[in-house]
């Protein structure tokens, strides 16, 4: 008790930064989920459009805003030069269509009046694209082969209103288990970050040199008071995973309840582990205090950046992954992500995952071993 | 004594590690994380080629605009394609899409349908390809009716070329269909990329750890933190002069630490700053001594140990950088939109802001308002440091 007692009043100093590693999970958790959609049935994905009308009211033009209105979200910001170019910039628009002066008395004309865009080269905008230059072939068209304004407004709308079905076949709630995922990757940087930290910070507590002579020569059995250490460290760990979990059912409600959900936490769970091997290995190598805090944010801020718990994974560049495959965190993400797609509980649906886990668990035992040299080799003081 | 005090003050700081890692090295090694993390996610926001099965039932052999238009849309010489297109039976599309190698696939039973197994961007792409050909076909059918009624009207239809006549009213009718007769000029400027707002993070980060710097040299002559201070008190010189050249020691390391993070991110990390170097150095110099001032003023004005001072430089910037979009890009537009006033005072936010108008703007009006609102900052934070540090008396420490 005497071990546990002390590791308690060392983690109380230090808890501010759990607590800052907790408060952060917990921010980007909810940022992230805010667009909730659970829809099962097909909907379209609407491109943000921005439309600056030059034009007088008439039917012409309206039409062709009413059209683009209808197929995407039509975005609503304060109409300056500058305001418009941000929102380009920061991706709040995905397509911009500026009408141009008597654009409907030119069309009927036959004129064929240019129109300016502006674009982001995204898939949104590429869609957006779509949109208008159908609308505006179907437009010139008609216009040669009907007589009245009417006429011609009627027959566009006839033709575009003309759709295809679809068929959704898959019911899993894709929307809210991403939410799950993005939330337990990155919880992965958390859990990292809050282990190696106060880990280290502790160990590095016990063995400063007074501290540590005086537990040498005191009666205490040196095997129970590293177990006792070891305990306190893994009771610690345990109890943020626990935490994390609960989290996530607040968070996240009743999606963690499903198949899915118990092995995002058995994940977990098994990510623990490792990371808190990681951290008793990083706490026997370090014996400088004032180097915790870097060797924290480069080992935690490093794996996740380079292991996909920020960006998805698939966004990131093949020769990154590839780096990753030496961090356990990779393992740990990657089972995230074929959790997120697990539907029904089959062997064969679980082998890839439990291999996953198997090297987590290897990756374990490996820095276990070092540590227990490294300690070996440190164990004697002068 | 100027000399002599900042050359002393210049080699304290180069031999403080901890320091060091935190103002030259740390933004180098999150700088590279980013490249990794994020070089890729712009390249997976363009419209790629699409995995797509078209059931080959005899329905969808009969039906020629559909075989046709397909058959171009999956040319793998044409600039334009779109999708890549397998012919396949309808087991084998389940089966496929099943495996997710296909988006989507197409079936026809007297209208086509598109089947998926989500909602999602390129599924969308497969519906609005396929609602076009439909919507085509149907105009090509107007046209001709019409021009059929208007000849009949006329009078002068013959009914011997009468399938030439057809003909060519179906050429006429695709050949307006073609992407030529769509009069639509993209004005957009070319540098877009928005991840480059991170890298300017990075350098606002940069700029403030800096301040950690500034706040350690004012230690060092406080005689209230440190040894070195009390013995920099009792000495027989202007204590404005020693403060001034560790000052401008502080200020001097910082600039060798960014123009390092400057080396770095330009020829590594190919990070864009627009055309102009100058304005950047200026904006630079702006900036880190924004970020001394924040260092000069924690420390002279906050009366508590090295540690907790610290701790506030680092929460401000960090805060500062949150806020301008390190931690996600969007958080910068947010504020900027929302509550604009916050990102005016700001540190962070004015340099990355700064950057981002070069970057981005013809215009310079915007970099200047920001280059402005640095120096203000800096000057108010100077003077009141400076107010807190003159004539300071203890009678006892």
């Amino acid at each position: 008790m005497t071990v546990f007692r002390t590791y308690l009043k060392v983690l109380k100093s230090c808890i501010v930064t759990v607590i800052m590693y907790t408060i952060i999970l917990m921010v980007f958790g909810a940022f992230n989920m805010q667009t909730s959609d659970t829809s099962t049935n097909f909907v379209s994905s609407k491109p943000d459009v921005l439309i600056i009308n030059s034009d007088d009211n008439n039917k012409i033009t309206n039409n062709l805003i009413s059209y683009i209105e209808n197929n995407s979200n039509i975005i609503d910001i304060e109409k300056t030069q500058e305001k418009i170019d941000d929102a380009l910039f920061y991706r709040d628009v995905n397509y911009i269509i500026y009408i141009p002066k008597n654009y409907s008395k030119h069309f009927l004309e036959g004129k064929n009046p240019k129109i300016e865009i502006k674009s982001t080269g995204d898939y949104q905008a590429s869609l957006a694209e779509m949109m208008l230059t159908r609308y505006i072939k179907v437009a010139n068209v008609y216009k040669d082969v009907v007589d009245t304004e009417e006429d011609l407004i009627n027959k566009i709308n006839d033709t575009l209103s003309k759709e295809t079905e679809v068929e959704v076949t898959s019911k899993l709630d894709t929307a809210g288990l991403s939410k799950a995922s993005f939330y337990y990757n990155f919880a992965s940087y958390s859990m990292l970050a809050g282990c190696v930290y106060v880990i280290c910070l502790i160990l590095s507590s016990f063995k400063s040199e007074k501290i540590k002579k005086r537990t040498v020569i005191s009666s205490m059995n040196y095997r129970k008071y590293n177990r006792d250490l070891f305990l306190s460290n893994s009771l610690f760990a345990i109890v943020l995973c626990v935490f994390y979990v609960l989290l996530s059912f607040i968070l996240l409600g009743d999606i963690m309840f499903s198949l899915n959900g118990i092995m995002y936490i058995l994940n977990l769970f098994i990510f623990t582990i490792c990371a808190l091997s990681i951290a008793f290995l990083i706490g026997n190598l370090v014996n400088n205090k004032n180097a915790i805090n870097g060797i924290v944010n480069v080992i935690a801020l490093g794996s996740s950046f380079l292991c996909g718990a920020f960006v998805p994974a698939q966004f990131l560049p093949d020769t990154v992954l590839k780096i990753a495959h030496i961090l356990p965190t990779y393992y740990y993400i990657n089972n995230n992500d074929i959790i997120l797609k697990l539907e029904t509980l089959s062997i064969e649906n679980i082998k890839p995952i439990v291999i996953n886990m198997l090297i987590m668990l290897m990756f374990t035992i490996v820095f276990v071993v070092i540590t227990n040299i490294i300690s070996k080799k440190k164990s004697k003081i002068g | 004594m100027f000399i002599h005090n900042f050359k002393y003050a210049l080699k304290t700081l180069l031999k403080n590690k901890m320091l060091i890692f935190w103002t030259f090295a740390f933004p180098i090694i999150l700088g590279t994380f980013f490249k990794m993390a994020f070089s890729n996610i712009e390249k997976n926001e363009k419209l790629d080629i699409i995995d797509i099965a078209i059931v080959n039932n005899s329905e969808f052999k009969e039906n020629e605009t559909f075989k046709k238009s397909f058959e171009k849309l999956s040319d793998e010489n044409d600039d334009e394609r779109v999708f890549n297109t397998k012919y396949v039976t309808e087991d084998e599309a389940r089966k496929l899409l099943e495996n997710e190698e296909i988006s989507g696939y197409l079936i026809f039973n007297d209208t086509p349908k598109v089947i998926v197994t989500s909602s999602g961007i390129n599924e969308t792409v497969l519906k609005y390809v396929t609602e076009e050909i439909l919507q085509s076909e149907e105009l090509v059918k107007n046209v001709i009716e019409h021009k059929i009624k208007e000849q009949v009207k006329n009078g002068t239809i013959e009914f011997n070329s009468f399938d030439v006549f057809i003909e060519n009213l179906q050429k006429e009718a695709l050949e307006m269909l073609k992407d030529d007769n769509v009069n639509i000029e993209n004005v957009s400027n070319k540098n877009l990329s928005y991840t480059m707002i991170e890298y300017y993070t990075l350098i606002a980060m940069a700029c403030l750890y800096g301040g950690i710097l500034g706040m350690v040299v004012i230690n060092q002559n406080l005689p209230n933190m440190s040894n070195n201070g009390k013995r920099v008190a009792i000495s027989p010189t202007s204590k404005g002069k020693v403060i001034l050249s560790s000052v401008l020691a502080s200020y001097i390391t910082q600039l060798f630490g960014l123009f390092l993070l400057f080396i770095y991110t330009i020829f590594v990390l190919k990070v864009d700053y627009g055309n102009n170097l100058l304005y950047v150095i200026l904006l630079a110099l702006v900036g880190s001594l924004s970020g001394l001032s924040l260092g000069v003023f924690i420390a002279s004005v906050f009366k508590t140990n090295e540690n907790l001072k610290t701790g506030i430089v680092i929460s401000i910037t960090m805060f500062g950088c949150f806020l301008s979009g390190m931690m996600g890009v969007t958080m910068k537009y947010i504020v900027d939109k929302n509550i604009p006033i916050l990102n005016k005072l700001n540190p962070a936010s004015m340099i990355t802001d700064g950057l981002y108008s070069l970057y981005y703007y013809d215009t310079l009006d915007r970099y200047y308002f920001n280059v402005v609102s640095l120096l203000v900052f800096s000057l108010i934070l100077i003077g009141i440091s400076i107010i807190s540090l003159r004539r300071q008396k203890y009678d006892s420490i």
